[in-house]
């Protein structure tokens, strides 16, 4: 389903300095597959999970995920895959602190514009599910870290997308609040999603519902 | 495709203006101020310029005027005649006016002396003489004036009268008779109309005097070649052509449309100054936000729209109320401070009101170069913004 070929990113810092995020990365994800990526601060992982979504493009390599190119797909194409097909859950959240939990929910599927029936139902669907929906009028930037986390997976899950990336999703958060995520991982993957994770937290490496863990270490798959 | 208006867009719209109250409420006040400052300086430089271009039809073809030791002095009524024998002079009339100051209200009456027989050089004033007698304001010793100079003599109790007070000293009551209105509101506030001998009595001018001949003449193509003429016949006298006149009222206008035009450049290069700021970049936290949409699905155009609803929603607030700001200002209070820059003289002049010219091509040309600079500016670098790599924007 998700095939990294090839895969490099060198960042050009200036003229007369790059820097090679990942070199030469190839791996293949099966459909309903949870892969962790682990490795240290700047090992790469962060890179190979944006270059999946594509939020950046390859210097070299392509990304194809169900047959569809998606390293070669222009802005607006790629812009359009993400909103059908990927749910992004970001280290720091990305939320709008100074929105409402449902305006930040709502935000992948303005573009869209759906009728009113159908973003309600959406809405307190992931609500519900994210245990957020008593929060739903509250500022962002009130909510506690463990809130703007269940905020952020709803967000990422509001247009049901088959593939879930989530870079170091519990980076921010205290042990109790880890294994909620993971609980609510597993659930993701009972529904056959196919999911990304990059962390260095060791909580991950254990967990029986993960089908691989694979080591990233100075951009390259170890 | 879905063609309806997207209302989450334009919700998302007004909430992101709404999470920055203070910021837009400065660029709100900013942009209503600068498009007030902007009608407000073309409303009253319309207005007046209309009131202008009216003054000047009325002006007389050919006028004389009697100089000695090179001053404009009383001029004999008898060359009447010898003018009207002029080929192509159509009519002559002698007029008696001249200005009186009224030093208790600090301001300066126009008066005009009417002989009810004669033909009048302006309509306006035909018309009045014909509505009035003015033998009988003769007789009773009466006059009759402009709106402007009815409120001056109420608010100084000359409710029925008025004492004019002749070169020599002594007085002259002279009966108010009734109150004329007038299109032009510059030219007429600060007139009374009084009969010829009665004029003649206050500025103890001979009867075989006036103050200026005005000589109408049937082709105005002729104008020029008639001036020349009466200037051969009557070489110690100044013969004034109604385009010389106009040429020295619009050096006026244009010497105070000078003084506007740095106001209004001014206010210009306020809002170009603001305009820079904004397309020079974008803050951390706006890009980051862009970066976010995109990275939620977003397409640029998407991006865009949403910026395009902000700024449209802000600057058409601006001008609206900047207009309607200006609108009030100049056409309900008389546009205190602005309105004396073109007049001038406001404290020798009894009050005038612009007249209310609606004029669309103003409207727009605001609308022009407020609306869709400030949209443009908000634009250019949400676009630069929208097109760099997502990742990189959020890293």
């Amino acid at each position: 389903m998700i095939q990294l070929k090839n895969l490099t990113k060198v960042f050009e810092i200036n003229k007369n300095n790059k820097v090679t995020a990942i070199k030469d990365v190839n791996l293949n994800i099966k459909k309903g597959e949870l892969v962790v990526l682990k490795g240290s601060s700047g090992s790469g992982k962060s890179t190979i999970l944006s270059l999946l979504a594509g939020l950046s493009k390859p210097t070299t390599g392509e990304v194809i995920i169900n047959n569809d190119r998606v390293s070669k797909l222009p802005d607006n194409f790629a812009a359009l895959f993400r909103r059908e097909k990927i749910g992004f859950i970001f280290q720091k959240y990305n939320l709008i602190p100074t929105l409402s939990v449902r305006e930040n929910i709502l935000m992948p599927l303005i573009p869209d514009n759906p009728s009113n029936e159908k973003v309600e139902t959406l809405l307190n669907s992931v609500m519900k599910r994210f245990k957020i929906e008593h929060k739903k009028e509250a500022m962002v930037k009130n909510l506690s870290g463990g809130e703007q986390q269940r905020v952020a997976i709803a967000r990422s899950q509001v247009n049901n997308p088959n593939i879930i990336v989530a870079d170091e999703p519990t980076a921010n958060l205290d042990k109790d609040l880890s294994l909620h995520f993971i609980d609510i991982l597993k659930e993701l993957k009972n529904e056959n999603k196919t999911i990304v994770v990059a962390t260095h937290d060791p909580l991950f490496f254990e967990l029986d519902f993960v089908d691989r863990v694979i080591e990233v270490r100075n951009g390259e798959l170890v | 495709m879905n063609n309806k208006i997207n209302l989450y867009l334009i919700e998302f719209a007004i909430n992101s203006l709404l999470r920055q109250k203070l910021k837009n409420s400065f660029i709100l006040i900013i942009f209503t101020f600068l498009t007030f400052l902007i009608s407000s300086v073309f409303f009253v430089s319309n207005s007046i310029k209309h009131e202008l271009n009216t003054t000047l039809k009325t002006l007389p073809d050919i006028t004389i005027q009697k100089l000695k030791a090179g001053r404009h002095h009383n001029i004999n009524t008898e060359i009447v005649d010898d003018l009207i024998n002029i080929a192509g002079v159509e009519d002559a009339v002698a007029r008696v006016w001249g200005f009186y100051f009224f030093e208790n209200a600090g301001v300066n009456f126009s008066i005009i002396g009417i002989d009810e027989f004669e033909n009048q050089y302006k309509d306006s004033i035909n018309k009045i003489t014909k509505e009035n007698d003015f033998s009988k304001l003769l007789d009773s010793s009466s006059m009759i004036v402009g709106e402007g100079v009815k409120k001056i003599l109420d608010e100084n109790y000359y409710k029925e009268y008025f004492n004019f007070i002749k070169p020599d000293g002594t007085f002259k009551r002279v009966n108010l008779a009734g109150v004329f209105k007038s299109s032009l509101n510059l030219e007429a506030n600060d007139t009374i109309l009084m009969p010829k001998e009665l004029a003649q009595e206050i500025f103890q001018l001979e009867e075989d005097k006036a103050t200026d001949i005005v000589v109408k003449v049937a082709n105005p193509e002729e104008i020029l070649t008639i001036a020349s003429k009466i200037k051969l016949m009557y070489p110690d006298s100044r013969v004034i052509t109604n385009k010389d006149l106009e040429i020295s009222y619009q050096n006026i206008f244009d010497y105070k449309s000078g003084l506007f035009l740095s106001l209004f450049v001014i206010s210009l290069f306020t809002f170009f100054i603001i305009v820079y700021d904004k397309i020079s970049g974008l803050s951390s936290e706006e890009k980051k936000e862009i970066g976010i949409l995109k990275a939620l699905g977003w397409k640029i155009e998407d991006v865009l729209k949403e910026k395009f609803y902000e700024s449209f929603i802000i600057s058409f607030l601006g001008f609206v109320f900047g207009l309607l700001s200006a609108l009030t200002f100049v056409y309900i209070f008389n546009a205190p401070l602005l309105s004396n820059i073109f007049t001038g003289y406001s404290q020798l002049k009894t009050d005038f009101s612009l007249p209310f010219i609606m004029d669309f091509n103003t409207i727009f040309l605001v609308f022009f170069i407020t609306v869709p600079v400030y949209i443009a500016a908000t634009i250019i670098p949400s676009w630069r913004a929208s097109t760099i790599e997502t990742d990189k924007v959020l890293r």
